[in-house]
């Protein structure tokens, strides 16, 4: 599931600028650094992801207090 | 439903998200020129100006008109010109003897109006030498074509900078981090001061969500600078003032972290945090807003050249960045709001 | 008023008292600058500037580091009860505005003896000093008061003051550049109100911050 999630994401992201262009024989719009974009949204995407990722392991610490008492 | 009702500010931030990133990559950029060669000729000469059209339509439009234009209201019109593709055209100049200027070379920039496209502008397109100054004879020359009757079109379209091209996008994903983080750590002074008024572990609480997810901003605005940095400025980091009181800013607030860890009673870690977040706040409003502006920076709105109120930032553009603000900041809100929710639970354990 | 002075004169005793801590300041300023002489023998200008204000900003963390630690618990609670923290506050920041200044004489003295003296505009070279003095005093003074509420307070006192020092630092470096002719700026009496605005700020923010940190 996680997976297909993120090869949908991956292919709107790619796929996205291509329908707005109109033109697909430069990648990401290299001319236009249209990449630089979809660079900087995947930075955010990954900062995002890394303090779910934190705020995850502190639950999971909770949730173990609560089984052990 | 009532969680819907009572939650409706985080939905609204992802619909306001959702429409921005939608409406931030389709939407396309206006027309313009990426390449004029050659860049230099000579006065008196034919010479035949390639350039190179960016979004533009030049084999489906039914006419292309260009222009070289000089300072004041001198122009010259193309002779002939011939369309190589949607994206390349060729202009042929026949260039007077002389210019009307009192120097022995000039500046011009290349005008094109096309009926689909509109008219569109490279600056400092060709620069002509000349031999001899004869500001009369350049002037009747020059002033023979007149540039009129320019088509206007009215798209839904971003600007088109020759440095930024498609980047300028990134002024939705980039400046708004840091209006946000900027919302989140008054969010956390609000708790703050509310907590040093009258000492409650629920203020504590959220103003370390709130720094938590400021802080987060501030990375994010950080990589996402360094990152639209690399583009215009040529590296990732420049060591401009602008990224690196940013930086120092970061590091105040990963201060706050540090000085929490300190100590370990409850009541002294929550009144001592909550003064040092204050101070940290009054310290970053000069880091970011006052030294920048003293020295020279690459950074839009310092050293002199304008941030959001010039060119950069036109009435298409807004329409999408205010609300990106306050989509970004109602998901730093959010995001402030489960790190809090969590402490509370543990703190509540700890019981 | 009155128990400022009574505490200042207490914070003088205890430094004539225990003259080795003062002492090793001083030592430490002049060890560095016969160092920096030594390894440069000629001091370009640039280097003069930096060396200055950085024996400044180190004396001052080593000397403030223990203004608000050697105030063990039982005597702030006896000081709490005696007078308001206000007076404290203020009779510190007096006492290390008073120990800064000394210090920056003292390192201006031993800059000039070894290196030579570039100062082309004493007037603002010494009005920089001054309020820059005052601006690492009063910085310092407050993050010292809240690094002694933490374990490992040396640590502490230095991540926590650097980041703050910093504009301060770089908008005093450029005054004294300017006194020092090394750049020729139009923007003086700019930066000067700059140091000045961050000084108040600064002050303001300790007079008001303080109280809540002394009630332990």
């Amino acid at each position: 599931m996680k997976k297909r999630l993120f090869g949908l994401a991956a292919f709107l992201l790619y796929t996205l600028p291509m329908m707005a262009q109109g033109s697909t024989d430069d990648f990401f719009r290299s001319t236009g650094k249209l990449y630089v974009v979809v660079a900087a949204i995947l930075a955010i995407f990954i900062g995002i992801v890394i303090y779910l990722y934190n705020l995850d392991r502190k639950i999971k610490n909770l949730e173990k207090q609560i089984k052990n008492e | 439903m009532s969680s819907i009702k009572k939650d409706w500010w985080k939905w609204l931030g992802v619909l306001i998200l959702t429409l921005v990133i939608l409406i931030g990559l389709l939407v396309p950029l206006n027309p313009g020129i990426t390449q004029v060669s050659p860049s230099n000729a000579a006065s008196g000469t034919t010479v035949s100006v390639s350039a190179n059209g960016y979004n533009t339509f030049f084999t489906s439009a039914k006419s292309i008109r260009a222009w070289l234009k000089l300072a004041g209201d001198h122009a010259l019109g193309a002779k002939s010109q011939e369309i190589i593709s949607d994206n390349e055209i060729i202009f042929t100049f026949d260039l007077p003897q002389s210019l009307p200027v009192d120097q022995l070379y000039a500046e011009t920039a290349l005008v094109i109006d096309s009926d689909i496209d509109g008219a569109f502008v490279r600056p400092f397109a060709l620069s002509i030498n000349q031999k001899e100054v004869n500001v009369e004879l350049g002037e009747q020359a020059w002033s023979v074509d007149k540039i009129h009757e320019l088509t206007e079109t009215n798209h839904f379209r971003y600007p088109f900078r020759n440095i930024l091209v498609e980047t300028i996008r990134n002024t939705y994903f980039h400046v708004p981090l840091w209006f946000g983080m900027i919302l989140l750590f008054l969010g956390s002074v609000i708790h703050s001061i509310k907590f040093l008024r009258k000492p409650d572990e629920l203020s504590d609480q959220k103003a370390v969500g709130f720094v938590s997810a400021g802080v987060l901003f501030g990375i994010m605005g950080l990589v996402t600078g360094a990152i639209w940095a690399k583009f215009p400025w040529g590296a990732f980091w420049s060591w401009d003032v602008k990224q690196n009181m940013s930086a120092i800013c970061m590091l105040i607030y990963a201060a706050y972290f540090v000085l929490r860890q300190s100590m370990t009673d409850q009541d002294r870690r929550a009144r001592v945090s909550a003064v040092y977040n204050l101070f940290a706040f009054m310290a970053m409003i000069p880091l970011l807003f006052v030294i920048p502006r003293l020295t020279e920076s690459l950074h839009p709105g310092n050293g002199g050249n304008p941030a959001l109120g010039g060119e950069d930032l036109d009435n298409t553009m807004r329409m999408i960045f205010y609300p990106a603000i306050i989509g970004w900041t109602l998901l730093g809100v959010w995001m402030a709001q489960l790190k809090w929710r969590t402490l509370r639970i543990e703190s509540r354990l700890r019981e | 008023m009155n128990s400022i002075l009574v505490l200042l004169q207490k914070e003088f005793t205890l430094e004539f008292r225990q003259k080795y801590a003062i002492g090793g300041v001083f030592l430490y300023v002049f060890s560095t600058v016969f160092i920096v002489y030594s390894a440069f023998i000629q001091i370009p200008v640039t280097v003069w500037n930096v060396q200055f204000w950085l024996i400044i900003l180190f004396a001052a963390v080593n000397a403030f580091l223990k203004s608000f630690v050697s105030e063990n618990n039982d005597k702030q609670l006896y000081l709490y009860q005696l007078v308001s923290p206000l007076a404290v506050i203020i009779s510190k920041l007096i006492y290390n505005l008073l120990i800064l200044l000394m210090i920056t004489g003292l390192a201006f003295l031993a800059l000039v003896l070894l290196a030579g003296n570039p100062v082309r505009d004493a007037g603002l070279f010494f009005l920089t000093a001054l309020v820059g003095a005052a601006g690492i005093s009063i910085a310092f003074t407050f993050i010292a008061a809240i690094a002694s509420k933490g374990s490992n307070q040396a640590t502490l006192m230095a991540i926590l003051g650097f980041p703050v020092i910093i504009p301060i630092l770089l908008t005093i470096m450029k005054l004294s550049a300017n006194a020092l002719g090394l750049i020729q700026d139009t923007a003086i009496l700019s930066d000067l109100g700059i140091l000045l605005g961050l000084d108040a700020l600064l002050l303001s923010l300790t007079l008001l911050l303080f109280p809540f940190l002394w009630k332990d």
